[in-house]
């Protein structure tokens, strides 16, 4: 009977056995659980509804509130927020020109501050002592008007960082460094180029540095000024926002041989407070004085951009990052998830199955990382876009200035964040197969990728282990969030959430590396090791 | 009754014993939070400006915030461990009074944690110590010290053997109500993780940040850690402690009182 | 008390599934009683509420007159082998007998016992998780004899055993019948049951459809049937069926006659002339007892097979 008996061949066409194939099955796989489905999009709602829900802002000024209070803060030239107060003695430049002046010297009074640790021996809130703060400024300036926000170019000395110029707000060269007085600084006009020179004696001059100002064309104000900004002391030498003490202080020029080539003949030195809504320290002494051909200018304020961390007395800043505060909780879920993925098909032996439909080992690990990655970056980017876009408007609304909210920045944002949700999901996928018991993978994907995040912002270890903990360890991706550019000449607090030790792409690639790293080692292990 | 408490306990210790699983996590959970004390102390400088902020017996026991995730791993697979095989049915034949069985798991747990809890932090204390004052920290600069003939210093050391067995029994409590042992381990080390970070993003809402610094296992727990600063704190370490323990208590009764509602 | 297993109108709903429907039956000491049914008929259900595992809706189970969660020392009551796979893997077996011993006030010696008994000796010390099938049930029963109980309840303890292992089995199951305790054992497999159980309750959609012996069962379907084998059946079918008995075909020279003694059959031929060269009687077994009496209560039946088609076309 078994002569005439025909093997059997199957009616069907076998179906294609590609990769693509592998990745519609994990696909199916995934979805048809619900309860996985359903915590990926908890999620993701987690991180959009905290985004959009915190912070608000409720500001009040006078007789308007929210969105209304924002309307007079002052833009610079490219469009950034800034602070532009200081005290100002100018004679109109008509066309080009020059200023030269001998700054003999620089001294200032700090208020003492309110807003840190109360301890017996600290002076009450708003005593004057004498110091300076590291950014106090002193020198000349060529602005194109008084109204804040102008363009303008300075030469100045500073209380510690020497001699400077700055421009249109965000531009920082150094000149001399820290020296004794008296320092010379020379500014000259040639159109819309402005050139900074300074001197130690007066009579051999270095160039510091010249640029090119748009809308410095026609008059413009030069003369002497000099600001002194709010102060920041924290409390704990931690990198988290722990608060701290935020002080105001005044600083006073003297300067000698004004010297104003190009002005009109016989001008007078006008003084006048520019910005004086924005100074954080008001008082009598603030104002020109003239002592024969010495003049004392003394002046409180900043002329420099808004940054994210720093107590700005007038408005709330805010920027993107404050948004996405649930970006941790939303990663929490995912990548348990992600290395439950993995560690499901070892219970009860379901690796076994999957193995005999797909021997190729290798393949099933990719086709894994395939799926999680992308319906996380899909979830993530879509979340964080929400919270991001939403959240922002939200807060405007309620009167927080935002800070850096254009386009580009905003996508970097969201699809970057979107990233580092896929490429951390991966790793815990990774994390997952070499550990194989889910109780023991969960844990250590926790403790390898948000456990990191979480010592270095909390403030629970001192600030060089928690820079180092940011930069190393997977949580770096974090850095990923970054919106704002961290400014030397601005005193703030540049920590967490606005601010890591990496930038954005370093973060991110960091966090990629031990993907990468940890996708390989399980791939090996997976391939070498019985099912 | 006091047979079959004694019976059950005995089972339970036995069970625990002979999962060869269980003396790697215990080793494991003492190396890590030592690592990381000893970690945390060895980038601790005295610099400039750093004044007295430093609180040289919560550096040492840094480890402990690591050490509870191991913790956690332990209370998870002792009875998450019976759902997933199916042995959970064999334990309630056995020993069909479910609260005792829970009370039992508890005891046994603690018991062990407590145990090697009380070398972890011995060894943290010693480590950091020694780390700390190789660089600098010391009383001659002003600092407080680390060493048990202080007061706050060995509160700190009590409390923080309490804090990792009360860690373990609320992760009992959670787990037995959860069941399933992955998303029980992730629920959990969401509860201990969380909200500290929370409590840092609530600046715009400071009703809430308290309540959240208060309130929160994780949040008041850690403050006995602290022997430095504590006028600042939001919280006293013995009633921070107590919050932790409350935590506890409610998910340990609110697990026993599924247990007996729900089918094995 | 006598030992005993006592269920009476048990009901338990599943979300939307009823799985007990008012199941009752009583297991008497002294017999093995065989607990039968389709898949999904609620005999593991009914384990687990007699075992206090799981709430019923409505009824009762008693054992040896106690509700289990009033036993004190439960296993040394009933011993159950509900699904031998119940075992963390990293565990040797040797503990795994031990800690459920300890939780009965029992000892180390009592462990090595029951190792002895159920044949794990050299096994004992290695991890559970290595186990193959046959040795996992093997321990299953060891821990079921831990208390040394008047009452035993298996499900499904043939599964996975070698022809050995089943023999011994039988032999074992009916040896503790002997003693005097109350058995019950779930299985699917009819031939097993059919020659160690001497009782059978018959489940169905979550109530009993028979309890009876395991004779009266056999004897009240079908009957008996002889099988012939003759050289011209189309003349013994017309002598039979002259008889009054029911005559198929059954092969190519086989006949199946239901309705006439074997002797009958003989008789009737001899008479007649009709030559035959085999004649045997066939027992209604117990499976085919079985499927008939729950041919309406089975709920998952699989497609019947289909011949095979020849390919359609052949494959490129």
């Amino acid at each position: 009977m078994t002569a005439t008996m025909t093997p059997y061949r199957p009616p069907q066409q076998a179906g294609r056995d590609g990769f693509a194939q592998l990745v519609h099955a994990e696909w199916t796989k995934f979805r048809s659980l619900r309860g996985w489905v359903i915590a990926m999009v908890i999620g993701a709602v987690l991180i959009a509804v905290v985004g959009v829900l915190l912070p608000r802002g409720d500001s009040q000024c006078g007789t308007a509130s929210g969105a209304a209070c924002l309307a007079q803060v002052p833009t610079g030239p490219g469009g950034e927020a800034v602070n532009d107060s200081y005290y100002l003695a100018a004679q109109p430049l008509a066309d080009d020109g020059s200023i030269t002046v001998q700054v003999t010297s620089l001294t200032g009074m700090i208020s003492a501050g309110n807003g840190g640790f109360v301890t017996p021996n600290s002076p009450p809130p708003g005593t004057l002592t004498p110091g300076l703060v590291p950014w106090a400024k002193a020198g000349i300036i060529i602005t194109a008007g008084i109204r804040p926000g102008s363009a303008y170019a300075a030469m100045m000395v500073t209380g510690s960082h020497g001699v400077r110029m700055q421009y249109d707000y965000t531009g920082d060269v150094a000149g001399l460094p820290e020296a004794a007085s008296p320092r010379w600084l020379r500014l000259t006009r040639s159109g819309d180029v402005i050139t900074g020179y300074d001197s130690a004696d007066g009579k051999g001059w270095t160039e510091v540095g010249s640029v090119r100002l748009a809308g410095l064309t026609g008059t413009v104000q030069a003369g002497m000024f000099a600001a002194s900004p709010l102060d920041f002391t924290p409390n704990f030498p931690t990198y988290s926002e722990s608060g701290g003490s935020t002080s105001a202080s005044v600083a006073t020029g003297t300067f000698n041989d004004v010297d104003l080539r190009g002005g009109a003949a016989g001008g007078r030195w006008a003084g006048q407070a520019v910005g004086a809504t924005g100074a954080n320290y008001a008082g009598p002494r603030i104002g020109l004085r003239q002592a024969g051909r010495r003049f004392t200018v003394t002046g409180s304020g900043d002329i420099g951009p808004v940054v994210a961390g720093m107590v700005n007395s007038s408005y709330d800043t805010g920027t993107l990052a404050d948004h996405l505060f649930g970006v941790f909780i939303g990663l929490l879920i995912m990548i348990v998830i992600a290395a439950m993925f993995m560690t499901v098909e070892y219970r009860r032996g379901l690796i076994r199955i999957t193995l005999a439909a797909s021997p190729r080992r290798g393949r099933l690990l990719a086709a894994k990382a395939v799926v999680i990655g992308l319906a996380t970056f899909v979830l993530g980017s879509a979340a964080v876009a929400v919270a991001v876009i939403a959240g922002s408007r939200i807060a405007h609304n309620g009167g927080i200035y935002v800070l850096a909210t254009g386009w580009p920045v905003q996508a970097r944002v969201i699809l970057g964040t979107g990233a580092m949700l896929a490429v951390a999901s991966v790793l815990a996928l990774s994390i997952g197969t070499m550990l194989r018991r889910s109780v023991v993978a969960v844990a250590a994907v926790v403790v390898a990728i948000v456990l990191p995040y979480i010592l270095g912002v909390s403030g629970v270890l001192p600030a060089s282990a928690a820079e180092w903990v940011l930069r190393v360890t997977p949580a770096a991706g974090f850095a990923i969030e970054q919106s704002v550019p961290q400014y030397l000449q601005v005193i703030g607090h540049y920590g967490p959430p606005d601010y890591y030790p990496l930038t954005p792409w370093a973060g991110l690639a960091v966090l990629c590396a031990y993907a990468a790293a940890a996708l390989g080692l399980a791939a090996w292990l997976l391939r070498r090791r019985d099912a | 009754m006091w047979t079959i408490g004694r019976n059950q306990l005995r089972a339970e210790w036995t069970k625990l014993t002979t999962e060869p699983g269980t003396a790697w996590i215990l080793a494991f959970l003492c190396l890590l939070t030592v690592a990381v004390g000893a970690a945390t102390a060895a980038v601790t400088r005295c610099g400039a400006g750093t004044g007295s902020a430093v609180d040289p017996t919560r550096v040492s026991l840094t480890g402990i915030e690591v050490g509870q995730a191991v913790v956690a791993v332990l209370a998870v697979l002792v009875i998450s461990g019976e759902y997933s095989t199916g042995m959970i049915r064999t334990t309630f034949a056995a020993m069909p009074r479910r609260w005792t069985v829970l009370a039992a798991k508890a005891a046994v747990l603690t018991a062990v944690v407590l145990a090697v809890a009380v070398v972890t932090v011995a060894a943290s204390l010693l480590a950091g110590r020694l780390l700390l004052t190789g660089n600098g920290i010391t009383a001659a600069h002003g600092f407080a010290v680390v060493s048990l003939a202080h007061g706050p210093t060995v509160r700190a050391a009590v409390g923080s053997v309490l804090y990792l067995a009360l860690v373990g029994l609320l992760t009992l409590g959670i787990a037995t109500i959860v069941r399933d042992s992955a998303a029980a381990t992730g629920a959990v080390l969401g509860v201990l993780y969380v909200p500290p970070v929370v409590a840092l993003f609530l600046g715009s809402d400071p009703a809430w940040q308290r309540w959240v610094e208060r309130y929160t296992p994780t949040n008041a727990g850690l403050t006995i850690l602290n022997t430095t600063g504590l006028h600042g704190e939001v919280i006293s370490p013995w009633a921070g402690l107590g919050v932790l323990a409350a935590w506890a208590a409610a998910a340990l009764l609110a697990a026993g009182v599924l247990l007996r509602l729900r089918d094995a | 008390m006598e030992a005993t297993i006592e269920v009476t109108g048990l009901r338990k709903r599943f979300g939307s599934k009823l799985a007990l429907d008012g199941m009752t039956f009583i297991v008497q000491p002294g017999q093995v009683t065989g607990f039968v049914g389709p898949n999904g008929a609620g005999k593991s259900t009914t384990m687990r509420v007699i075992l206090g595992l799981d709430a019923p809706d409505q009824g009762s189970a008693l054992i040896s007159g106690q509700p289990y969660p009033r036993l004190r020392r439960p296993l040394s009551h009933i011993g159950a082998m509900l699904d031998a796979a119940a075992l963390q893997p990293g565990r040797t077996a040797r503990n795994h007998l031990l800690w459920l011993a300890h939780s009965q006030g029992l000892s180390g010696r009592r462990v090595d016992e029951v190792i002895e008994l159920a044949g794990l000796t050299s096994a004992a010390r290695r991890k559970a998780g290595g186990f193959s099938l046959g040795m996992r049930q093997r321990l299953g029963i060891a821990a079921a004899m831990l208390g040394d109980p008047p009452v035993l309840m298996f499900d499904e303890p043939f599964n996975g055993m070698d022809p050995e292992g089943i023999i011994w089995m039988r032999g074992y199951l009916r040896s503790l019948a002997a003693e005097g305790r109350a058995v019950l054992v779930s299985s699917h497999l009819m031939s097993e049951l059919q020659d160690c159980a001497d009782h059978v309750i018959v489940a169905g959609r979550g109530k009993v459809i028979a309890d009876t012996s395991v004779a009266e069962v056999i004897a009240a379907v079908s009957g008996d049937r002889v099988m012939l084998r003759t050289g011209s059946p189309s003349a013994a079918m017309t002598v039979l069926t002259r008889a009054g008995a029911t005559v198929a075909p059954a092969g190519r020279d086989t006949l199946a006659v239901t309705g006439l003694a074997s002797e009958q059959v003989v008789a009737r031929l001899s008479e007649s002339g009709v030559g035959f060269s085999e004649i045997s009687v066939h027992r209604a077994t117990l499976e085919e007892a079985y499927l008939e009496l729950t041919r309406d209560a089975v709920e998952f039946r699989a497609q019947p097979s289909r011949p095979v088609q020849p390919a359609k076309e052949a494959v490129r």
